[in-house]
């Protein structure tokens, strides 16, 4: 098993440049109680330049989650609540006239920043969504006549509330597809809950956070995910996923034609490859299985997957039909 | 037609009546007519009738002849003869004269009876004066096939096809149940020597394992119907751990090699490959389907 040597090496490399991850995790846990899929889905849209769309109610700690990722991998976060009277210049910066030199200077906005919390999205109009998407896309910002690159890392974590749809904007399918994955924040489990109830009902200041990331651990880590072994066997399941969600009968799968109105793009397929790389570097392993396709299928394809007019009136989720897919597409 | 020739005494010897019927009394030349004589006497006497058999001559010919005895009243038995005669010539024919011959029962003849019935039939002729024109002539009849001929030719269809379809649901039964007899394990196992086979015909390692995996997953998934051709092997593993399968740690040590070389491009040699597949064997012999809590 020659090849296997270096995969093996590459492997203990990997497994050394993401202790950071794990400490980072660590002091996660001395504020976030659960939650576990989330911080780890956050870690790998970091690692792959991908950026997430958190949906869930009120309550359940997405804002103290990236809080406290920000503050833990030592990054300059910044928190942009979105309102209906919102504009593009209150989001990436604007010129202000100085009367002193007769001159206009950029003034940037709160875009500026490694970690963004654009919090409920979907309340500000079209145009500030696009202002922020087109940040997300392009990872540069121009105000006036200037162009300004955006730091790196760029991480935007976007939050919007499924069940209050009065005085909200629908975000277009066009910008959801710019978001590597949706996640889906549930309520904690029982246990978990009488923890954050115990944790939380104090007037004591909470655990200080200590960052833990050097500068250069992200960079590093990226440039070995480009490292990671991908088999044609496991690029070509890829493919067969989101193929699979435009053409189901072409997969045994007949049933959902009717159920899909429009399948996943092919953007579904490179943050699903990006997406399984850096599953797999969480895992310390330097090469991609179908198990790390399968873990972060679901929060890839969720919102690319659009549930046609018979899904709906079954109440078929977005998510019923991606378990099908994965169901009937046979794994290498 | 009936003509009665009645005798006052019907002593022992003697003839108490006889009874002469035509039918019908006018037929075309050719056809036939049914003649009766009954002949009434004492019990203890046997009749014949002598001179009918020449009515084979003109303008009759005898068809057929039947005779019946039975006694009427103690004492008295009546001998009943049937003829069915052609009749032939033209014109009136009468039914010409026959002899009542009695017998005793030593077959000595004791008495005569001569008896020249009155009565005779017309014959018309085929074409005769009072025809006026030419008969219609009929079509030919075509020839009737008789409801009892076509009854078992029917019946034999239906015969046919039941035959059929009840040879084919049972064949199809049988192929179903000897599908279900297949062992999975033997499948496998066959499976197995000929990959090997194939292994040392020159077959490449890697190759060697992704069937071997693929082999490995449509056995667990018809030994324990679990789906594993559609499942990663931690899913795998998470089905046959729920099932309490005695040893799957060896049978996923085996997928997770199978799998480095199908996705961490590891490139075992032969030796290693034949290891695998005896292992393989060794876990398909070892297999039994594990007892469900309930049993």
């Amino acid at each position: 098993m020659q090849h296997a040597v270096e995969l093996e090496e590459l492997g203990m490399r990997i497994t050394e440049a993401s202790h950071f991850l794990e400490k980072a995790e660590e002091q996660l846990s001395r504020r976030v109680i659960g939650q576990h899929d989330v911080i780890r889905r956050i870690f790998i849209a970091m690692l792959v330049n991908g950026h997430v769309l958190l949906e869930g109610v009120p309550g359940l700690a997405k804002t103290l989650i990236i809080r406290t990722f920000a503050a833990a991998m030592n990054l300059k976060f910044q928190r942009i609540q979105f309102t209906p009277d919102m504009l593009p210049a209150d989001l990436i910066g604007t010129m202000i006239y100085n009367p002193k030199d007769l001159e206009f200077y950029p003034r940037k906005g709160p875009v500026f920043a490694n970690v963004i919390l654009a919090d409920e999205i979907n309340r500000s109009p079209a145009k500030v969504q696009s202002a922020l998407l087109e940040a997300m896309q392009e990872r540069q910002v121009t105000i006036g006549t200037q162009t300004f690159p955006l730091q790196e890392p760029f991480l935007v974590l976007a939050t919007q509330n499924p069940i209050e749809h009065e005085g909200t904007y629908v975000l277009p399918e066009a910008q959801v597809d710019r978001f590597m994955m949706k996640v889906l924040v549930d309520y904690p489990s029982y246990d978990e809950e009488l923890e954050i109830m115990l944790q939380s009902a104090t007037n004591a200041k909470p655990a200080p956070i200590v960052p833990v990331v050097q500068s250069d651990d992200i960079a590093r880590a990226r440039a070995l995910i480009d490292l990671i072994y991908v088999d044609p066997r496991v690029q070509r399941y890829i493919v067969d996923l989101v193929v699979a969600s435009r053409k189901p009968a072409q997969y045994g799968i007949p049933s959902l034609e009717a159920m899909i109105e429009y399948g996943a793009s092919p953007r579904a397929s490179i943050f699903l490859l990006l997406a399984s790389k850096a599953h797999a570097f969480l895992q310390h392993r330097a090469y991609i299985t179908p198990e790390d396709v399968k873990a972060i299928a679901y929060d890839t394809l969720r919102h690319r997957i659009r549930p046609g007019y018979e899904a709906e009136a079954d109440n078929i989720k977005p998510d019923d039909i991606i378990r099908q897919i994965l169901q009937h597409v046979q794994v290498p | 037609m009936v003509t009665v020739s009645a005798y006052p005494d019907a002593a022992e010897g003697a003839v108490s009546a006889i009874t002469v019927a035509v039918t019908p009394d006018t037929v075309l030349v050719g056809d036939r007519i049914h003649c009766t004589i009954a002949v009434r006497h004492s019990a203890d006497v046997v009749v014949a009738l002598e001179g009918i058999d020449s009515l084979s001559v003109q303008p009759f010919e005898l068809i057929n002849r039947k005779q019946v005895s039975a006694l009427v009243f103690p004492g008295t038995r009546q001998e009943r003869f049937d003829f069915e005669l052609a009749v032939f010539g033209r014109g009136r024919q009468s039914i010409p004269p026959f002899t009542v011959v009695l017998r005793n029962s030593e077959g000595k003849v004791i008495n005569r009876e001569a008896c020249k019935p009155s009565r005779a039939v017309f014959v018309r002729a085929l074409t005769d004066s009072t025809m006026r024109e030419l008969r219609p002539i009929k079509p030919p009849l075509k020839p009737m096939i008789p409801l009892l001929l076509l009854l078992p030719v029917v019946l034999g269809v239906f015969g046919i096809a039941g035959f059929v379809l009840l040879l084919l649901f049972l064949l199809k039964r049988s192929v179903r149940t000897s599908a279900e007899k297949v062992d999975p394990g033997q499948v496998a196992q066959r499976k197995l020597r000929k990959l090997g086979s194939r292994l040392s015909a020159g077959m490449p390692p890697p190759e060697c394992y992704e069937e071997l995996s693929n082999i490995m997953r449509t056995f667990l998934e018809k030994h324990y119907r679990i789906r594993a051709l559609e499942a990663v092997t931690q899913e795998i593993e998470r089905d046959l751990k729920k099932l309490g399968v005695a040893g799957f740690e060896s049978i996923m040590n085996l997928l997770a090699q199978a799998d480095l070389v199908k996705f961490a491009d590891s490139r075992p040699d032969a030796e290693e490959s034949r290891q695998s597949l005896r292992k393989a064997e060794e876990l398909i012999r070892s297999a039994r389907i594990p007892h469900s809590p309930e049993e």
